[in-house]
């Protein structure tokens, strides 16, 4: 007797498991522009490289003599996948079965797909879109046990772990709220699509119960508002734009805290020169200048990659190369602000740098810093305790550094441009001191000034003495930076030092611990 | 025709105002210079057009997402 009636069962079940929502959940799905799970993952992953978990999970219905007469599958999707042939575990709710809200396998295995990263120590892709649990999905039996049991271990542990183990993205296609609105943010990388997705804690109707307020899933939380409140990264055109993205960003890291991030062959001349550089800066300190520009010649050609470019948009973040070396680069747009450190830019540039930590990036910062933000609303928004995490998430950073001073560096803020033993060029145009010279003098001469005949000539008299003070020829003199450089050298500089960081990066692996920050 | 509203993207003061109502504009021409944090800050109009209405004048305080001027495009 060969087992086969029972192998003829599994493959029947494993069939019944993919047939979604059925022929109109997948047809509503795809009628409001929206993928499926399974479509969703294809897109994502290399071509034919996903291998499902749980292929044959289901909430099944039996009847008394224990024929099964229905068949609902998991609706949680969950397995390993190839991405530029690296393995990676990807998961994502069914919307096409109960709005996503998890049944009971589909609940199991989306926990799951977490530990799967962390065992198995590869990244993590979420392809996030459901409500979360459900007030029908809740109550026990009157007489059976309810709960978890008190000696469970948190639900959220693995969430949180996994953060610090493995590179983690989270992709929203639909609408995401309650718990997977959670998983959203827990992630090194988020990404929403513009016209599909939205992102909330509590959707319309919780909100209208609680508030009274009557408001659009995306009023509360379209791109428009998440591109701002900084809980997602970037916005995509599209779901396939942030599948591009995902696959882009995890290109930058390594497969896990353990590994180094993958250096890769280098078309573009490491001793390239460009000769805009030269005329980056203005030499009027007040007129402004895209610092995108700058970082573009630097950075290997077409490898940069910015992150959250409207949350705190004075600070610029993004993952590059560098001779073919993935860093995080760093740089403030004076476009904004000047490119004062704002509470969001504090809280971007300490969160840019804990990733940075906890992968082993080295960080390459352009250094453009007139200080904190100051004002009434920066009083407001908290802005000097997040601005001086910032500082000290700088100070104890544990990987190789380069500051390039291009143009300004006044006061405490400007600490947080530069880690430990950081490699420090500077170009002609940097001006640096506690306070720039125009409120600075004002202050700190005030009684002099007001003291003499003509007080406007006096301050004009002091600020042209400090101005002369402030050439950058002594600090490179006095060994206070490494080099004064042309800035067209700048490229060349950094990707030697990249080649001397690398017997540093090959001994800084493991995972990373941050202490307690302001 | 549309008339496209164009906000400030910073809390400053209006240094310049380099058009006047009435003036056709192409992509990217300065239509304001807001001063904010000691830089100068140019506000530039986000597509071809006419200047429809300037909000603000030099010396005016501004907000940021305050709309500053708007024009009217083809």
């Amino acid at each position: 007797m060969s087992w086969e009636p029972e192998v003829k069962e599994i493959e029947r079940r494993r069939k019944l498991a993919q047939v979604q929502g059925g022929k109109d959940g997948i047809a509503r799905q795809h009628a409001s522009g929206r993928l499926t799970i399974r479509e969703r993952i294809e897109a994502l992953v290399d071509e034919g490289s996903f291998q499902e978990q749980g292929l044959a999970t289901a909430i099944p219905d039996y009847d008394e003599d224990d024929n099964l007469t229905g068949y609902v599958p998991a609706n949680y999707v969950v397995g390993f996948g190839r991405i530029e042939g690296r393995r990676v575990v990807v998961g994502g709710e069914d919307f096409t079965l109960k709005g996503g809200s998890p049944n009971g396998a589909g609940l199991r295995k989306s926990v799951y797909a977490e530990h799967m990263a962390v065992q198995f120590k590869v990244p993590l892709v979420r392809c996030l879109e459901g409500g979360g649990g459900s007030v029908k999905g809740g109550g026990g039996r009157k007489g059976g046990t309810v709960g978890e049991p008190v000696f469970s271990a948190p639900r959220f542990r693995i969430i949180a772990d996994a953060m610090g183990q493995v590179p983690v993205v989270s992709t929203a296609g639909g609408a995401v709220a309650g718990f997977p609105a959670g998983r959203m943010v827990a992630a090194h990388f988020a990404v929403m699509a513009r016209q599909t997705a939205q992102v909330m804690i509590g959707g319309p109707k919780l909100v209208e119960r609680a508030l009274g307020v009557s408001l659009t899933k995306d009023e509360l939380g379209g791109a428009h508002i998440h591109c701002k409140s900084g809980i997602v990264d970037n916005i995509a055109e599209d779901e396939h734009d942030a599948f591009r993205q995902t696959r882009q960003f995890l290109s930058y890291l390594p497969t896990n805290v353990h590994q180094r991030a993958p250096r890769i062959e280098c078309a573009d001349d490491p001793e390239r020169m460009e000769e805009e550089l030269l005329t980056a800066i203005p030499r009027d300190s007040n007129a402004p200048f895209d610092v995108r520009e700058i970082v573009r010649m630097v950075m290997d050609e077409d490898s940069v990659f910015e992150m959250g470019r409207e949350y705190g948009p004075s600070q610029m973040a993004a993952l590059a190369r560098l001779n073919g070396q993935p860093v995080g680069v760093l740089a403030n747009d004076c476009r904004h602000y000047a490119g004062a450190m704002t509470a969001e830019a504090g809280q971007k540039y300490r969160r840019f740098v804990e990733m940075c930590d906890t992968f082993h990036l080295p960080i390459v910062n352009f250094v453009d810093q007139p200080g904190f933000m100051i004002g009434p609303e920066a009083e407001r928004n908290g802005t000097i305790r997040y601005g001086m995490a910032a500082v000290c998430a700088a100070a104890q950073a544990t990987v190789p550094w380069a500051s390039i001073q291009i143009h300004k560096g006044f006061g405490v803020a400007t600490a947080a441009h530069y880690g430990p033993n950081a490699y420090v060029l500077a170009w002609p145009s940097v001006e640096s001191g506690a306070l720039p010279l125009e409120g600075g003098v004002a202050v700190a001469f005030h009684r002099e000034i007001a003291a003499a005949e003509n007080p406007d000539e006096k301050r004009r008299e002091i600020e042209e003495q400090l101005r002369q003070a402030r050439s950058p020829f002594p600090r490179a003199e006095s060994f206070a930076v490494h080099e004064l450089i042309d800035p067209r050298e700048t490229r060349p500089m950094l990707c030697r030092w990249v080649d001397w960081i690398q017997p540093q990066l090959e001994e800084l692996t493991g995972p990373t611990t941050f202490m307690m920050r302001p | 025709m549309a008339r496209v509203q164009i906000e400030s993207e910073v809390t400053g003061n209006v240094w310049k105002v380099e058009v006047a109502a009435g003036d056709a504009v192409r992509e990217g021409d300065v239509l304001i210079i807001l001063e904010s944090m000691k830089m100068e800050i140019p506000v530039e109009a986000p597509e071809a057009g006419k200047v429809a209405e300037l909000l603000v004048a030099p010396e005016d305080s501004v907000e940021e997402d305050q709309v500053v001027a708007v024009i009217e495009t083809a």
